[in-house]
């Protein structure tokens, strides 16, 4: 068998161009690859093991394209002395190649742990920016929320018609809303320089003592009365309240207050209790007069009936007249007992204050001028009608005008005033005198029945208790202002009602 | 276990490489056979490590992608040019199978008696042993390229996001 050679050199010349060339490009890929991402192990692995190739087809290809000319070119002597460094860096080259394909195991999992060292951190990253970016969503949401709730709660601590007071562990005011500026009546928190003190307002002592101790006992005080002042030394009673806030030692930091001003409430429970009283003393009387006042009719009649059978200058005569006088001082007692009472009758008409005024000033006057006593009146051109029992207004304002002549005593004024208030729907009479005026102690008392300063015999102690409640049954309020030696005024506030033609009877 | 083959696989060529020497004195004498076992060696180390290649792509999955499956196929025909040229090599250092005619001429030819016609028309098919390299390296090239197109791609989609 023969086989020609010639196909085996061209294969193999053509093949050594092939690798050659195959090589380089193989070079040029890998170097690519590795300028893709000069991180990347894989490709660094890739482009040695190309530059490794490249070195072994030159090694190899060179030397079987050499082989092939020079034995062509019949110098087989030149080629015989280069066969074995070919063959020898032909065989190098092998296991140079192979030796860098057998790092492929180590450098893959160098390159899948950096791999994952990369997403790891990446991830990482990406959370933080998510993060990031949430915490200031979260916290511009949060700061919203806070400004919004500062807000509210600087709005409550403004508008609230309560003190509230933040005071510190030694007493000193840090903060007060308006309202408690208003009720301690202060303009500013400091006084030469240094905080106001709450304590200072305390009218007792000892009851801020006691809020102190049950602020350090219990770190709160419940809703306590206690007694204030204002800066210009004012009583009025209010309802406190209190928390302490206490720091890491234990001590108190802090406290907030709530002080609510109770001088109306106060008032208005007097006013009741005052009305209780009234009413009960009322009920009480008038079934006394009730009883009393047929016996006593009946004992005048009688005296009235003898004294027509007796002579005048008689023992007996003088003696009737003392029972007619007395039965009817009784009488009137009783009358008065029944008209504070109000169970006299009552008529209501359409009439007007200053014709009742002028009506008692008339049969008072010469009275009163004898005595010293001047009446000046000033009565308001805008009062209007209204419906009235003016009997009995004509009573009360005889009562109240008697009563000032009683307190001037000799030489003074009194001052009839009235006045038309629009807003309110009422008429102001006031009868201002410029008498001895009616001590402290006397002022919550001088609308009880019998209730008088005057010397036995000269009044019953029913004038006011009377005019009291005349004027309560025209649903009006009377009301007194006085100073010992300043004088008095009684203020009789009357509402303006129009309804023509309603007479009303009250009583019975 | 992976460790493991190639450790069997060193410490053979350790085994080989120490049975196979002869005795000696102070110094070897390195005789000419010597540089073909050497030769023949570095084909197998070549064979080994392709092989070794090859096991890494496929125990990682890596030949599901297009770029290493061209890359296992270069592994594969290196192997398979490896053989080749260890065989060629091994025949011929058997020179009582054929010779040459006309050497170092374009007429040139292999003669064989019809005894060994078929070790002789092997020894002339091995010697076509670019057929088998060119293509190896060939199936780098397109590998590499795969692999460039598909790491160009990841960078595009990267910046992209």
């Amino acid at each position: 068998m023969t086989l020609p050679l010639f196909p085996i050199w061209m294969v193999d010349l053509a093949g050594s161009s092939l690798m050659i060339l195959f090589s380089f490009l193989c070079v040029r890929l890998a170097r690519r690859l590795k300028n893709q991402d000069q991180s990347n192990v894989i490709w660094t692995y890739l482009l040695w093991l190309c530059y490794a190739l490249a070195a072994f087809a030159i090694s190899r290809s060179v030397g079987h394209i050499a082989k092939r000319i020079l034995l062509t070119a019949g110098h087989n002597d030149i080629w015989n002395l280069l066969r074995p460094y070919s063959g020898s860096i032909n065989s190098l080259m092998f296991v140079v190649v192979a030796s860098i394909t057998l790092f492929f195991e180590r450098t893959w999992k160098v390159y899948q742990q950096i791999s994952k060292d990369q997403r790891a951190l990446q991830e990482a990253h990406e959370e933080l920016i998510y993060l990031n970016r949430n915490l200031e969503h979260l916290v511009a949401a949060r700061t919203q929320e806070l400004a919004l709730s500062e807000r509210k709660y600087r709005r409550i601590f403004e508008v609230s018609r309560d003190g509230i007071i933040l005071v510190d562990g030694g007493a000193a005011i840090i903060n007060l809303n308006p309202a408690g500026l208003a009720l301690l009546g202060l303009s500013s928190l400091t006084t030469d320089g240094e905080r106001i003190r709450f304590s200072h307002f305390f009218a007792a002592a000892e009851e801020w003592r006691g809020i102190q101790e049950a602020l350090e006992r219990q770190g709160f005080v419940p809703d306590t009365e206690v007694l204030l002042k204002t800066d210009r030394g004012a009583l009025f009673p209010v309802l406190l309240s209190g928390t302490a806030e206490t720091g890491d030692n234990g001590a108190i930091d802090s406290v907030q207050f709530l002080i609510k001003d109770i001088s109306q409430r106060k008032a208005m429970e007097k006013q009741l209790l005052q009305a209780d009283k009234l009413a009960s003393i009322g009920q009480l009387a008038a079934g006394i007069a009730h009883e009393i006042n047929n016996p006593l009719s009946m004992i005048l009649g009688y005296a009235q009936l003898m004294l027509r059978g007796e002579q005048e200058g008689t023992q007996q005569y003088a003696d009737l007249k003392i029972i007619e006088k007395h039965a009817r001082n009784c009488k009137t007692i009783v009358e008065d007992l029944l008209s504070f009472a109000r169970s006299t009758q009552t008529r209501r008409t359409v009439g007007h204050v200053h014709a009742a005024l002028d009506e008692v000033m008339s049969v008072v006057r010469h009275h009163f001028e004898l005595d010293g006593v001047h009446i000046e009146k000033n009565f308001g051109a805008q009062v209007p009608q209204m419906i009235l029992d003016a009997e009995k207004i004509k009573q009360v304002f005889m009562n109240l005008i008697m009563n000032a002549k009683q307190a001037i005593g000799r030489k003074g004024s009194i001052l009839l005033r009235t006045r038309y208030d629009a807003a309110h729907a009422r008429v102001s009479i006031e009868v201002r005198d410029t008498g001895a005026g009616i001590s402290r102690e006397h002022l919550p008392r001088i609308f009880d029945p019998f209730f008088t300063t005057k010397p036995t015999g000269e009044g019953t102690g029913l004038g006011l208790s009377v005019s009291y409640g005349i004027v309560k049954d025209h649903d009006g309020d009377i009301l007194v202002r006085s100073e010992p030696g300043q004088g008095s005024t009684f203020t009789v506030l009357l509402p303006v009602t129009t309804t023509r033609g309603a007479e009303i009877d009250n009583g019975g | 276990m992976k460790k493991s083959y190639v450790s069997i696989t060193l410490w053979g060529l350790a085994w080989m490489l120490l049975t196979m020497a002869q005795p000696a004195g102070a110094t070897q004498v390195h005789a000419e056979p010597e540089g073909l076992y050497v030769h023949q060696i570095a084909h197998l180390f070549f064979i080994v490590s392709m092989g070794i290649l090859i096991y890494w792509l496929r125990e990682w999955k890596l030949v599901e992608q297009k770029g290493w499956r061209l890359v296992q196929y270069s592994s594969l025909f290196f192997i398979l040019w490896n053989i080749d040229a260890m065989i060629v090599h091994y025949l011929d250092e058997q020179g009582a199978i054929f010779q040459t005619i006309n050497a170092g001429t374009d007429y040139a030819s292999l003669a064989s008696d019809p005894a060994s016609s078929g070790p002789a028309l092997l020894y002339y098919l091995a010697k076509l042993d670019h057929l088998l390299c060119v293509p190896a390296i060939v199936f780098l090239y397109a590998g590499l390229r795969h692999l460039l197109q598909q790491a160009q791609a990841a960078k595009s989609s990267d910046s992209a996001t």
